[in-house]
């Protein structure tokens, strides 16, 4: 057996193949994109693909944002701090209080008004952030975001 | 023999609710403050006690105060006063005579290390023990206490039964102790101090007197008494007596009010929660009218409020809804302009508008040009709070794309604007909005200037007026009435914030009920100019537009969407409520509205300014 294997052997590494592994990241969920950022440099670097979480935010908002949402998103920290700071913990939030009969898997849509509420909160930490780099904020200085943190008492 | 309800308490710090006629008798406590006799008559005195649950006459008042002059010598003689602190043994104030006898008895009864109740009576090592023996002790008074660490209920402040019994939690952890009476004969209690440990463990709760003692602190030996004590009736007493304290200041009678005032104190601390707190404000707030300590910096620092207001933004919705809410109805009335100016009557830090700057930049036409005038109070140190805000909003208007211009208005009051000053272009170039979130209320001290200022925003002639107040009457004309309200208000408010999920004690948490304490001492102790703080309801305010020649306009079903998506966000989420009235939103905690939004236009038939 072991010398059929030593034969035919593909020699198929996907790290060869970045595109494809980009396809396959893109579908990936948060958690486990961050999960594959730890497996080795290579995949550190194509996890940080701004490009892999912009799908990763939007691909459940219905209808999808337009495209002239991008550089403002860019300006403002990009698609991965949008994911970690604000839609993670809204999806998570506004999930779990949808009860529906078949979003136990979570297909969360995104309503244009959820992902309107994610960006202005976006928008509010950056203005904050500003703050504190201007010096004016104290090294614990609150985040208006950090409700989005505490953990929900549902 | 007195009382039925008799309850121990450790005397050393909490000996504040004694009533006594008599000008001598003091307590040696940290709060202890000699009663001024009152020349009130006996017979509506003794009515006022009864209402206040007090079972004394005053008649033995005397008697009551001989007494507690005699527990002052022994209390000032006792070195080992300190231990009373630690002890658990609880009192009834609400039977003076009982209570003063008991802790006479267990001073006379500490040194003893006999666990036999019987020689507790007969134990007479001062003088003062004399009095002991007029009272006829029955031993077994041993019931169960529970920690009842349940959740505190706020209904007890609409609740208006005044119920007699009284409990104290003297403990210094913070455990409640749940205090019921148990049995039904008229035998008082034994006060049995920890030490002592004479609880007799095989005599059976019913059999107990109805005098009932409690016993807090560690509780890990099983032959501890125990008692019950009902938080609720502790707190509906404590907002009847909040009331009757705020009567009697708006009857001038500030003694009373003063011998009032000094029951608040331990009533409070008998609580747990968002009531302690609020009872803690309120009452600092009334000590200030009686002893007329006003406080005269509310408006001064307003770095120091704008600090509290941030964290009190971070901590809870209310803010964040007004500026989303508003935010809407400006983006729609701004919906197809090219240039557009807001005008915000109150800039502070500025965080309502990057949300509408980022709306604006992701409008599908582009975004427009966005001019933000911000008006703000003088700075003690003459920094110019309002430019660095502007120039914060610059960097981030740069940063997505929106063209930007600032200027920022310095004013004492908003009645010393003029809508000249602010150089606006004409209706046809450029949209305004006029802003307003919790200023309004400020300008009800003198009756023109709502008025004045109502007219400098029609000569603005803008597209939409958002307003944003609390959802509240503090500003009738009658004290008392005020206080009643605000007590409601502000309970709910603090209710809210514990149910965030913070744990405390965490600094946002603390800011902001700090926050809302100052609001509180503003409502209740300032008048004339230094009372800011004049919340008018959503009628009210609706009165005063429509009779200034505005017109109402909807806050349509995206607002209320946006605003109930935001509120879920939040940890007590489910607490908070959306409601719609008549095109106004209002946010709420569980029923009680407690900051509304509305938006208004200048009435189509005015002509133009």
């Amino acid at each position: 057996m072991e010398g059929n294997v030593k034969e035919k052997r593909p020699k198929f590494c996907v790290n060869d193949h970045v595109d494809i592994l980009m396809e396959i990241l893109k579908r990936l969920d948060g958690r486990s994109l961050c999960v594959s950022a730890c497996v080795c440099r290579l995949w550190c670097t194509i996890a940080r693909n701004d490009s892999l979480w912009e799908h990763l935010c939007f691909r459940h908002a219905s209808p999808p944002p337009s495209s002239g949402v991008r550089p403002v998103i860019v300006a403002l920290g990009g698609y991965k701090r949008l994911y970690m700071v604000c839609v993670r913990p809204v999806l998570s939030r506004l999930g779990r209080l949808r009860i529906a009969g078949d979003s136990d898997r979570a297909r969360k849509v995104w309503t244009r008004d959820g992902v309107q509420l994610s960006l202005s909160l976006f928008c509010v930490d950056y203005y904050e952030r500003l703050g504190r780099l201007g010096g004016g904020g104290d090294a614990s200085g609150g985040s208006s975001l950090m409700f989005l943190c505490k953990p929900v008492n549902v | 023999m007195k009382r039925e309800h008799q309850e121990t308490i450790g005397g050393a710090g909490s000996s504040n609710g004694n009533k006594a006629e008599s000008s001598s008798s003091s307590m040696a406590t940290g709060k202890g403050k000699i009663w001024v006799e009152d020349d009130q008559d006996a017979g509506g005195m003794d009515e006022l006690l009864a209402v206040l649950g007090y079972k004394i006459k005053s008649s033995e008042m005397a008697d009551v105060a001989q007494k507690l002059e005699q527990l002052e010598m022994v209390l000032g003689s006792e070195d080992g006063f300190s231990h009373l602190a630690s002890d658990t043994v609880h009192y009834n104030p609400s039977d003076l005579s009982g209570w003063v006898q008991n802790m006479l008895s267990e001073f006379n009864n500490l040194p003893s290390t006999d666990l036999d109740s019987s020689i507790l009576l007969s134990n007479n090592q001062d003088s003062q023990s004399s009095t002991i023996t007029s009272l006829d002790f029955s031993i077994n008074s041993q019931s169960k206490v529970f920690v009842d660490n349940s959740e505190y209920d706020l209904r007890a402040i609409p609740g208006v039964a005044a119920y007699p019994q009284q409990e104290f939690d003297k403990s210094n952890d913070r455990k409640r102790m749940k205090l019921t009476p148990v049995g039904s004969n008229n035998a008082p209690a034994l006060a049995v101090n920890n030490s002592l440990q004479s609880s007799n463990p095989s005599c059976s709760p019913s059999s107990s007197p109805q005098a009932i003692m409690a016993v807090s602190g560690t509780l890990s030996e099983p032959t501890r008494p125990v008692v019950l004590i009902d938080s609720q009736e502790t707190g509906v007493h404590l907002v009847h007596t909040l009331l009757a304290c705020a009567e009697a200041i708006q009857q001038e009678n500030l003694k009373f009010a003063d011998a009032l005032f000094k029951l608040i104190g331990p009533l409070a601390l008998s609580q747990a929660g968002a009531m302690r707190k609020v009872a803690t404000y309120f009452a600092e707030a009334l000590a200030r009218r009686i002893y007329k300590i006003f406080p005269q910096d509310y408006c001064l620092d307003s770095s120091y409020s704008d600090t509290l207001e941030m964290h009190f933004y971070e901590t809870c919705p209310y803010i964040k809804f007004a500026h989303f809410t508003a935010n809407q109805a400006i983006l729609e009335a701004f919906a197809n302009a090219s240039r557009v100016h807001v005008i915000d009557f109150g800039l502070k830090q500025g965080m309502q508008w990057p949300a509408l700057m980022q709306a604006l930049a992701l409008r599908p036409g582009g975004p427009p040009a966005f001019r933000l005038t911000g008006i703000g109070p003088p700075q003690p140190d003459n920094t110019d709070a309002l430019q660095q805000v502007g120039w914060k909003l610059a960097q981030l208007a740069q940063t997505i794309g929106v063209k930007f211009e600032f200027r920022g208005f310095v004013a004492n009051s908003l009645a010393d604007l003029e809508a000249e000053i602010l150089d606006l272009r004409p209706p046809e170039v450029e949209a305004v909005a006029v802003n307003s979130v919790f200023e309004l209320h400020r300008l009800l001290d003198r009756p023109g200037n709502i008025d004045k200022v109502l007219g400098s925003i029609k000569a603005m002639r803008p597209k939409i007026v958002t307003i944003v107040e609390q959802e509240a009457n503090h500003n009738g004309p009658v004290f008392l009435d005020r206080f009643n309200e605000a007590l409601h208000y502000y309970s709910s408010l603090f209710d809210s914030l514990e149910g965030s999920g913070l744990t405390p004690p965490s600094q946002d948490l603390v800011m902001s009920e700090l926050y809302l304490g100052r609001q509180i001492c503003n409502v209740v102790a300032c008048e004339g100019a230094d009372r800011v703080e004049r919340h008018e309801t959503l009628a009210q305010w609706r009165t005063r537009f429509d009779s200034a020649g505005f017109d109402p306009v909807h806050l349509g079903s995206n607002a209320f969407k946006q605003a109930s998506m935001l509120l879920a966000l939040f940890a007590g989420g489910d607490g908070y409520r959306v409601e719609e009235n008549n095109g106004c939103l209002m946010l709420g905690w569980h029923t009680r509205p407690l900051i509304a939004t509305s938006a208004w236009r200048p009435a189509a038939g005015d002509s133009q300014l």
